[in-house]
């Protein structure tokens, strides 16, 4: 049955619409025209993976930012207004983000964006944020082509990155370019853009310390691999040394179980899980950290450890994350939480909100967040900090393992610098 | 050169194991199909379900192994029957789409209620104690447990083949398959025949996925995530053949154990490539008729 519409109706509706727009304009126009008369809140729209088996990483950042809103709000704001947050779903699709962005701009009407998980999504929202005229704040997304490419390449002002990008994952190449007894090195690698890249930016780097290096294998596993033991076998035949590897979250445990129970740590001489140092990651091995499996040969970063750096702020953070949330946060918590007071820096130092001033006010600023001391790159927009490997421990301290021996390698090294030169996005 | 054989033989047997939670999954598919003439795009949401239930009896709950897998048989079974009851026997006679639309349906469905029940985070059980452990092969471990996921595929093979070959019921299973109309008229009940064959499938999906638990993630979207390569297999086989669905396993969990040793670079397309020349070759695949 096809719904008539009466002409009645017709004109109701447009009256009503009329009505809803107008005063919507208007309210528009008293945020931005009477900077004196305090408006209503300052709305921030957030989007990350909250669905799915990589649902925690969105959840994480919902829960960041939640905190952070709160305890900002308690001190009454920024420029004497309140933040109000509302988080949607990305689904890790491209075409959902850009249409999370347009509503939470368009229709919710937000005033600053955060969040966004998949590279994918990153580079797709990147671009039509200039139209939008916000600001996006990526808490996530780890590709290099979106603050190299979209920033210092196309002079997209309104991306910036708080969190660490794939050249974190390179950090392997100063963990162990001090150790002569590894030569042999394996990928075990996410089929996909990110592990391209990450595993390409390992080489490049390893090689420039240790021109002996040899890379004797590589294994590639697509998005929804549930049984690594073809690609740990195939790698194993060719007896390397260490083993370095991408598969993250869910599909990172499963790598690491699969491997020990193909006596993959009796035979090397060590592991580097990429981001083996998330949160959901190490709860996943536990069981097997604590029973001493992985024979101390187990070595991770990744983009923020709640046990680093050792200073007050830190502390204050992960304890009221935990008071709040009853969890340990992970990067993509702290990633969220630091970018709600940027935008808190950056619109007390621009006092305002509009999306030119805050974006120049950030730029080059240094930040005191609970990873340590962010510098906002003016190039790139890329948060600068430093997060260090470690090896897989059990601590009796901490209800789930943490890195521990810690290798501290200032950011300034191992983060790539413009100008930049293009990295292999391929096999 | 004898390197190169051992790493081969390794592989093979690695692919093999492998191979064995595809044939599960592909034995159910192919047998719905044969039988009842419905392509199940949700069964692997049933695999799902198996993985699931028997996550929550051995790991949540604490219970035995066995038994866990058992009554996550027993579950899904009884899911299984409501499906066929209430909805699937109303679709047999009308368009292959419409099949799709509702099982594909069910997929969406599932994958939203399991999120509901568990949460979406991904879940991994320990693994029994009495698995640990490896056998010494051509001087590298082989894990315990894929050996016995190899017999336990080969069990269930020849289980079903005795079942079919050498039982009433597996004649009559097979009388229906041929002619349903001949079927019935000599006495076959074929709705209950039918109800049976769907149940039976779905035990058998949940039994793939219960045998993974132990070495897999258990998440939302592992059954979607096997189900295409279950398809490649039934292709390959032949739709609707159990001794086609058991060799088009082993080729494709084989060759992509293979393709990942031997071409890295391009491993993905592998069964894709053999599934397009079995098309051109024998369009109703190796065992079909």
């Amino acid at each position: 049955m096809a719904k008539k519409i009466t002409r009645r109706k017709f004109l109701r509706d447009t009256v009503i619409g009329g009505i809803v727009l107008g005063s919507g304009l208007g309210g528009y126009r008293i945020t931005y025209g009477q900077t004196k008369k305090p408006a209503g809140p300052i709305k921030i729209g957030g989007q990350g993976a909250i669905s799915g088996a990589h649902a925690d990483y969105g959840w994480q950042m919902m829960a960041g930012a939640t905190l952070a809103i709160e305890e900002i709000n308690a001190k009454g704001g920024i420029l004497k207004r309140k933040l109000e947050l509302k988080f949607m779903d990305e689904e890790l699709k491209p075409a959902t983000a850009v249409k999370n962005a347009r509503y939470l701009v368009t229709d919710w009407g937000a005033d600053f964006l955060f969040g966004i998980d998949s590279s994918g999504s990153a580079m797709a929202v990147g671009p039509v944020l200039p139209e939008l005229d916000r600001l996006c704040f990526f808490c996530h997304a780890a590709t290099h082509r979106l603050t190299e490419e979209l920033v210092a390449g196309k002079g997209i002002k309104q991306v910036f990155r708080m969190v660490a990008p794939v050249y974190q994952d390179a950090l392997a190449a100063w963990v162990f370019k001090d150790s002569p007894e590894i030569k042999r090195w394996a990928g075990i690698n996410c089929d996909y853009e990110y592990g391209y890249v990450a595993w390409n930016l390992f080489k490049e780097n390893i090689k420039k310390f240790r021109p002996d290096v040899e890379f004797v294998a590589a294994a590639w596993a697509p998005f929804w691999t549930m049984d690594f033991s073809s690609h740990i076998s195939a790698v194993m035949a060719e007896k390397p040394d260490a083993i370095f590897a991408t598969p993250w979250a869910g599909e990172g445990v499963m790598l690491l179980r699969q491997a020990l129970m193909l006596g993959v740590f009796e035979k090397i001489q060590a592991w580097w899980q990429c981001m083996g140092g998330s949160v959901d990651l190490l709860e996943g091995i536990s069981r097997e950290v604590a029973a001493d499996k992985f024979k101390g040969k187990l070595w991770a970063t990744a983009r923020y450890i709640h046990n680093y750096p050792d200073t007050p702020e830190n502390k204050a953070f992960v304890s009221a994350f935990r008071k709040r949330w009853g969890k340990f946060p992970n990067y993509s918590a702290e990633a969220s939480y630091s970018t709600i007071y940027a935008i808190k820096a950056g619109a007390e130092k621009a006092k305002t909100l509009e999306t030119s001033k805050v974006a120049e006010a950030l730029e080059g600023m240094e930040l005191k967040t609970p990873a340590g001391t962010r510098l906002i790159r003016k190039e790139d927009h890329q948060a600068i900090y430093t997060v260090p490997g470690g090896k897989v421990t059990h601590s009796p301290d901490y209800p789930i393992p943490v890195l521990g021996d810690l290798k501290i390698i200032p950011a300034k090294e191992y983060f790539r610098h413009p100008p930049f030169t293009p990295v292999a996005a391929t096999k | 050169m004898g390197n190169m054989l051992e790493k081969l033989l390794f592989q093979t047997l690695i692919g093999l194991s492998f191979s064995m939670y595809l044939w599960l999954l592909a034995a159910g598919l192919t047998l719905v199909f044969g039988v009842l003439g419905v392509l199940n795009f949700a069964h692997g949401s049933l695999f799902m379900l198996g993985a699931y239930a028997t996550f929550t009896f051995y790991g949540k709950i604490g219970l035995n192994f066995w038994l866990s897998i058992f009554l996550s048989l027993l579950c899904v079974g009884g899911i299984g029957l409501i499906l066929e009851c209430l909805f699937f026997r109303r679709i047999y006679h009308i368009d292959l789409p419409y099949q799709l639309i509702l099982t594909f349906g069910f997929i969406l469905i599932f994958d939203d209620l399991v999120k509901i029940v568990w949460g979406g985070v991904a879940m991994i059980p320990p693994m029994p104690r009495f698995f640990e452990g490896s056998l010494n092969i051509l001087g590298r471990p082989f894990p315990y447990y894929n050996i016995f996921i190899i017999f336990a595929g080969i069990f269930v093979a020849l289980l079903l083949w005795f079942v079919l070959e050498k039982t009433w019921w597996g004649r009559t299973i097979r009388a229906s398959a041929s002619d349903r109309e001949m079927a019935s008229a000599i006495g076959i009940n074929i709705p209950i025949l039918f109800t049976n064959v769907f149940v039976f499938a779905a035990m058998l999906a949940a039994l793939g996925g219960a045998l993974g638990t132990p070495v897999r993630v258990v998440a939302p979207g592992i059954g979607t995530s096997m189900i295409i390569q279950a398809f490649v297999i039934t292709v390959i086989g032949g739709l609707g053949n159990l001794k086609g669905a058991f060799v088009g396993a082993l080729i494709v969990g084989i060759l992509t154990s293979y393709g990942i040793l031997l071409f890295p670079i391009f491993e993905l397309f592998i069964i894709f490539v053999v599934m397009a020349f079995v098309l051109l070759v024998k369009p109703e695949g190796l065992f079909g008729k």
